[in-house]
């Protein structure tokens, strides 16, 4: 992968483009950890994410850059616009966006921040490689998933199966047909096998406490 | 791209347990869709608990007809001794949990209802359940195997994330105390996601590193790549972060307590057990096969970590009042305990799989034992649910003493006790350890079992030597719980008595070592 | 390799235009118009009457429910570009089409689920 590196200047086009829009993939991230409207912060993120994939294609990695606009920007911000918009966070500014440890946060991120870039400028000051186009392409990609990667493909097919489950599970209020006797879920309510209700313990011994179970215990159902 | 490249060959009889625990959920995921309510539970239960102990067969099958000595799935997943071993351990501890969990009245009537609404009033009167449950924890085990046979840190992400996603759905579906379960949830949610990313970008630097993300090829990286060293510790020390995360080790344990205290005890079981054994699984996989190499470089790093841990674990552990939090501290010390087993890498191959064969021997032995203390604490119950503050504990040898005393064994076997399990796989791992020059670690090993075994028998007298209070909590065992009670009492005990069988097994499991 | 910075200069070229008209327009038409608000032009329009209530509603999770149904069949969909390159070339056979359809076949079981749990229609 090494060959003769260039000089660093007069930097290419490339290059610039490359400067420019890590520039503003920098920036739109800062700009999203310290806004004070929270809708803003995820519209920030999608310039981020936009920079990020021209940065992706400049490097000739085309089907990364398309993967990258195509689910964060396409999915992901929308994710975090909708779970914005189911809380009951507010549109404008919100004051209780600072938890108040500034100073700490700036701290932290400077001193990771200098770590990785110094890990990756030392790691690969000596790298080159000449950008050739069709290396990031779709087919070439294509080729090695199902070649050489196939088992954590057919895994991640599981894994997006298991959280399609779960999110289903946490979301779905069960919603009643208009229709009880067209009920294409299962028998109505009456037929259904009694279940215990709640696994309450047989009052062996207690009177108060279990008592008032039954009545109340059902509706506030956090001690905790 | 011509004609001549084959097509990937995929070893399906050597993936046979995985494939036919995620092909049981998948199977779950269509009853779920298809069969009638009331059906629904009985078909899960037969169909888990089959499948776990079908997997569990297939697994020793495999192990008796040959192990075999390279990768396989097109280099993703390494099925070799120990993988096997740890496989055959997470099916059996997992069926156990799963009888935990088939006993009603664990998990909420709808996950979606607010708490103290009038949804989930008659959500509960209907007696909805959610028996997606059952899906989702055979997703999370079939993670749980592929987690410590992968054998690219690619796959083994996957494989991270696989089990770690429906582990953080099922924490937030206890039926009681709901909003702690899902702030639970939530924090296991938060954690595991920022761990999951610690470990893809220390995948991502060491494949900058060594040009390949197979264990073994970073292993040869090791000694050819000269002049990258910022780029490999860095790389190391953020997979090192992820995978401790997931252990429970300090400074990464905080979620520990807390999602134990609020998932539902039979997920809690499942957790302590299953995704600790996976994980160390995993953990010595990266650390011994592709670093086996730098092993003086992260060695005094891990010890240093198992300090923390076992101090941290124990000392913690005497102030919680939660019975939950306390044995989730306890959880944390043994996973220090753990760790020692893990400096113990030498040059020499016959101590390596000595060392490796002592930790074998303490995950089964810790399994069982911690999956029969949760068992027991499903079963004392208050009027409001499980009896989770301590003083509603005392007095429980008066009046159930049975349970009081099983309880107890479990509690002197996490503690070292001789006799039990415990006993052995402590010893085994600091022997390891001493043989591999990790002195003071067993030292320290040492005190904080002794600074443990305080607040366990502070436990055991709060049961036997105090009086109960008049309406004390009652004790509920049903028929799945008893079981899971009977099999982890016979595993401790016979372990802790008669442990040359096991013992032998992990030996013969560890004596190839890692494939590479 | 001048092709393909050229290709993707001209798409930069026209979202650049097309940023430019929209902005240019608006920006028009800020320069142009009048502003002179006053409190009644200012509150925000209810079909005429005069507004009550917040500006803002909680929506309801069954919006959420769709993007994320959408997300998982966008990241199906990442997967099918590729294949759909390079499943015919000589090399692949039919084990790269059955690879593909396994994985769709899973992801199509959670969208069956999804349909049969009701989550689908829309009440």
């Amino acid at each position: 992968m090494t060959s003769q590196v260039p000089d660093l200047w007069p930097p290419s086009a490339q290059e610039v483009v490359f400067l420019l829009l890590g520039v503003v993939a920098l920036g739109s991230a800062l700009l999203v950890v310290t806004t004070r409207q929270l809708v803003h912060a995820a519209l920030w993120l999608v310039v981020c994410f936009g920079a990020l994939a021209g940065g992706y294609l400049v490097l000739t990695a085309e089907f990364v850059a398309w993967v990258q606009v195509l689910i964060y920007v396409g999915a992901i911000v929308v994710l975090l616009l909708f779970g914005i918009m189911l809380t009951r966070a507010p549109i404008g500014r919100s004051a209780g966006l600072d938890s108040g440890n500034r100073v700490t946060a700036a701290t932290v991120a400077v001193g990771t921040a200098a770590v990785l870039v110094t890990v990756v400028v030392q790691g690969f000051a000596t790298a080159y490689t000449p950008l050739e186009p069709g290396g990031g392409a779709a087919a070439t990609l294509g080729a090695s998933i199902f070649r050489s990667w196939v088992l954590p493909f057919e895994a991640l097919s599981v894994l997006l199966l298991a959280a399609l489950i779960g999110a289903i599970v946490l979301s779905r209020t069960d919603i009643r047909p208009a229709n009880p006797a067209a009920d294409a879920g299962g028998p109505a309510a009456p037929t259904t096998p009694p279940h215990p209700p709640d696994p309450a313990p047989p009052p062996a011994d207690g009177s108060g406490a279990t008592a008032g179970e039954t009545g109340s215990g059902r509706v506030s159902r956090d001690g905790g | 791209m011509n004609g001549t490249i084959p097509a990937p060959t995929i070893e399906y009889a050597l993936l046979a347990p995985m494939l036919v625990v995620f092909g049981a959920a998948i199977i779950g995921v269509l009853v779920e869709a298809f069969a009638p309510r009331y059906l629904r539970s009985a078909i899960h239960k037969p169909l888990t608990l089959l499948t776990l102990a079908g997997a569990f067969v297939i697994t020793i099958w495999q192990a008796r007809t040959g192990i075999p000595t390279t990768p396989s799935a097109m280099g993703a997943v390494a099925v070799d001794g120990p993988a096997l071993f740890i496989w055959g351990t997470i099916l059996v501890l997992a069926f156990v949990s799963v009888l935990l969990i088939n006993d009603e009245g664990h998990f909420v009537a709808s996950a979606a209802a607010v708490p103290g609404s009038a949804e989930e009033e008659r959500a509960l009167t209907e007696g909805a359940t959610h028996t997606e449950v059952y899906p989702l924890v055979l997703f999370a085990v079939g993670g749980m195997l592929l987690f410590p046979a992968a054998n690219d840190l690619l796959a083994m992400f996957v494989a991270l994330e696989v089990m770690s996603l429906p582990l953080y759905l099922l924490c937030g579906l206890a039926r009681r105390r709901r909003l702690l379960s899902q702030e639970a949830a939530v924090k296991y949610f938060l954690l595991g996601a920022f761990s999951s990313a610690f470990f893809l970008y220390g995948t991502a630097l060491l494949y900058g590193y060594a040009g390949s993300v197979d264990l073994a090829k970073i292993n040869t990286a090791l000694g050819s790549v000269g002049g990258q060293d910022t780029l490999l510790y860095i790389g190391v020390a953020m997979l090192g972060v992820g995978l401790l995360f997931k252990i429970g080790a300090a400074p990464f344990q905080a979620w520990k307590p807390d999602v134990y205290q609020g998932s539902p005890t039979p997920i809690t079981a499942l957790m302590a057990s299953g995704t600790l054994v996976a994980a160390f699984g995993a953990l010595l996989r990266v650390f011994w096969v592709a670093l086996g190499g730098l092993e003086w470089s992260w060695t005094p790093i891990m010890w240093g970590v198992a300090i923390l841990t076992m101090v941290v674990g124990a000392i913690l552990a005497i102030t919680q009042t939660d019975i939950k939090r306390m044995l989730a501290y306890s959880s944390i010390a043994h996973g220090g305990f753990l760790l020692i087993g893990v400096v113990a890498l030498g040059n020499n191959q016959q101590q390596n799989a000595s060392a490796l064969s002592a930790l074998l021997f303490y995950l089964v032995a810790y399994g069982f034992t911690t999956v029969g203390a949760f068992a027991v604490v499903t079963t004392v119950r208050d009027a409001g649910g499980e009896a989770w503050h301590l003083s509603r504990w005392a007095g429980l040898g008066k009046r159930r003493p049975l349970v009081a005393v099983v309880f107890s064994l479990f509690l002197l076997a996490f503690a070292g006790i001789p006799l039990t399990s415990g006993f052995f796989g402590k010893y085994a791992v600091f022997q390891a350890a001493v043989a591999a020059g990790a002195t003071p670690l067993v030292v320290v090993g040492v005190v904080s079992s002794a600074i443990a075994a305080f607040f366990y028998v502070r436990v055991i007298v709060l049961m036997f030597f105090s009086d109960p209070a008049a309406d004390g909590p009652s004790v509920v065992i049903p028929g799945g719980t008893w079981a899971v009670g009977a099999v982890a009492v016979l595993a401790t005990v016979v372990l802790g008595v008669f442990p040359q069988p096991v013992l032998d097994l992990a030996h013969t499991a560890a004596q190839s070592l890692f494939v590479r | 390799m001048n092709g393909y910075f050229s290709s993707y200069l001209t798409v930069a070229v026209l979202l650049a235009i097309g940023l430019a008209v929209v902005s240019g327009a608006l920006l028009v038409n800020r320069l142009l118009r009048p502003h002179r608000p006053t409190p009644e032009k200012l509150l925000t329009y209810e079909c005429g009457v005069d507004p009550v209530g917040e500006g803002w509603a909680q929506s309801q999770v069954r919006y959420y429910v769709f993007t994320y149904l959408y997300v998982v069949f966008a990241v199906d969909a990442v997967f099918l570009f590729p294949w759909a390159t390079i499943f015919a070339a000589p090399g692949f056979g039919v084990a790269t089409l059955v690879e593909m359809f396994v994985f769709l076949a899973f992801i199509a079981l959670g969208i069956l689920y999804a349909w049969r749990k009701r989550v689908l229609t829309w009440t």
